[in-house]
């Protein structure tokens, strides 16, 4: 069967596993790539390359931390060079200001500073001055240099009732976005599911909490928010569809479909150091397993809703169902779902509700122009 | 935030850049890149873009594309770029 398959989108070039935190909800593999392994500068330039020539627009720097990597400002300039928007994804510990200049003036254009609260608990993070005095000294530097500027942040049930704080904190920093991600199950975030997942008052309190923020930020920080799949009714297009628009190349060079792709069973992934990236994208395997509609179960391949969401995530219906080509359980139409609303009930006696919301202003400007897109980079 | 003033010089927003798209086949599109996603630009919205160098006020894109769209209602093409250029701003992809 041939697929007609367009170029992809972007690059997630996950260039090390090494990383100072060891946050309870990492989404990493269990099995990290060892130091050794990693992709030397020259082969992740070749990568870069390749990338520029299939036509992806964007690098997306992330880890482990990224900044481990001695030679990233090199690979910054190299993906800058092959024409890619360059976005490092960081923690932000061991940045200082001369490694910063470095990197803007290799071409990075955009930095997401994620707030992790691994050492500290949810009060000392409000509290906690000293903890993120490093990251206020931080965003100062940053807003001296023209690149864009998003804070990210994790939210979880230990961490969710301090929304309203956490964000008045991050507006002092000035940065045009704000991410907020629910934590997603997987890898150690499944398997510390019940300390993490929100229960349905506080999830609704978040959502007023972000929609009055967005209103009275408007013009200022863009808020990006996504309600945890758990509780919507339909599942996310995870990475925007299975080998549809992105490809994660990881620190040992394995070429994947999503951050978690190598949990599912009967699956080899084709790696940079044997294959180009073209090859990959057109022929392996790998990327064309779960493309177009072949696979999917019922419901799904009757659905009007298999064009926006694929099904949902193949990991999530592997790990919670046992079957990669199920119906993602986080979909209410899932044969499998009981298994999402069990774990729903047990965090907090309630059934799954109905997605309150998705991030609202982005509607609006998608129907003045129809081609726009945008993307999740990271699935957490 | 409010709509751009005559007085307001629209530019692309910290971090956001004018980018080639290249599809299969070496078909080129101009796109606005931005963090975690892109424009894809033709017609009026490219032309508008194009405009918003930093350097021109609103009032004086607006004129320039009065003239460039002569056929249509002048207010019109006004208020047309005004709420454009507001939905982008609000996006944080463009600054007046």
């Amino acid at each position: 069967m041939t697929q007609s398959v367009s170029n992809p989108l972007a690059l997630i070039a996950e260039v090390t596993h090494r990383c100072p935190l060891h946050c309870v909800y990492c989404s990493n593999p269990m099995q990290l790539a060892e130091t050794r392994s990693e992709l030397s500068t020259e082969e992740w330039i070749s990568v870069f390359q390749q990338s520029g020539k299939l036509g992806m627009l964007h690098a997306h720097f992330t880890g482990g931390e990224p900044l481990a990597r001695a030679d990233l400002t090199e690979l910054i300039a190299a993906a800058r060079a092959a024409s890619l928007y360059t976005n490092l994804i960081t923690s932000g510990i061991g940045l200082n200001e001369q490694r910063l200049k470095a990197l803007v003036d290799a071409g990075l254009d955009h930095i997401q500073i994620s707030f992790q609260d691994s050492q500290e608990d949810a009060a000392n993070w409000i509290a906690g001055a000293k903890a993120h005095a490093h990251k206020i000294e931080l965003s100062r530097v940053i807003r001296s240099h023209k690149i864009a500027f998003t804070v990210n942040l994790v939210v979880h049930r230990q961490n969710l009732d301090h929304l309203e704080e956490m964000i008045a904190f991050i507006e002092q920093l000035h940065p045009e976005r704000v991410e907020i991600a629910h934590t997603q199950y997987y890898g150690w975030a499944l398997a510390n599911r019940a300390a993490l997942m929100p229960t349905r008052a506080q999830l609704d309190k978040a959502v007023a909490t972000i929609a009055a923020a967005e209103q009275r930020l408007a013009g200022k920080i863009r808020i990006d928010s996504v309600v945890p799949d758990y509780y919507a009714k339909y599942p996310k297009a995870c990475m925007g569809g299975w080998g549809r628009r992105l490809m994660l190349v990881n620190p040992a060079g394995k070429v994947l479909p999503c951050h978690a792709a190598e949990v599912l069973p009967g699956l080899s992934f084709e790696n940079v150091r044997e294959k180009t990236l073209d090859w990959i994208w057109q022929e392996s395997d790998s990327f064309r397993r779960f493309r177009g509609e072949e696979w999917m179960q019922e419901p799904c391949r009757t659905c009007d809703r298999r064009t926006e969401d694929f099904g949902g995530c193949r990991c999530q219906a592997f790990l919670l169902a046992g079957d990669a080509t199920a119906t993602d359980p986080a979909c209410s139409l899932a044969p499998k779902h009981h298994l999402v609303e069990v774990a729903v009930h047990k965090a907090n006696g309630t059934s799954a509700v109905h997605q309150p919301t998705t991030s609202s202003s982005f509607a609006q400007v998608q129907k003045l122009n129809a081609d726009l897109w945008q993307y999740r980079t990271n699935p957490e | 935030m409010a709509p751009p003033t005559d007085a307001s010089q629209p530019r692309l927003a910290a971090g956001c850049r004018w980018g080639q798209s290249t599809k299969a086949g070496g078909e080129e599109t101009r796109v606005i890149l931005f963090p975690e996603g892109a424009i894809k630009l033709q017609g009026t919205g490219k032309l508008v873009l194009e405009h918003c160098d930093g350097q021109r006020t609103f009032a004086e894109i607006i004129t320039e594309l009065q003239k460039e769209f002569g056929k249509t209602d002048p207010e019109k093409i006004r208020a047309d770029i005004s709420l454009f250029l507001e939905q982008l701003q609000k996006k944080r992809i463009v600054d007046y």
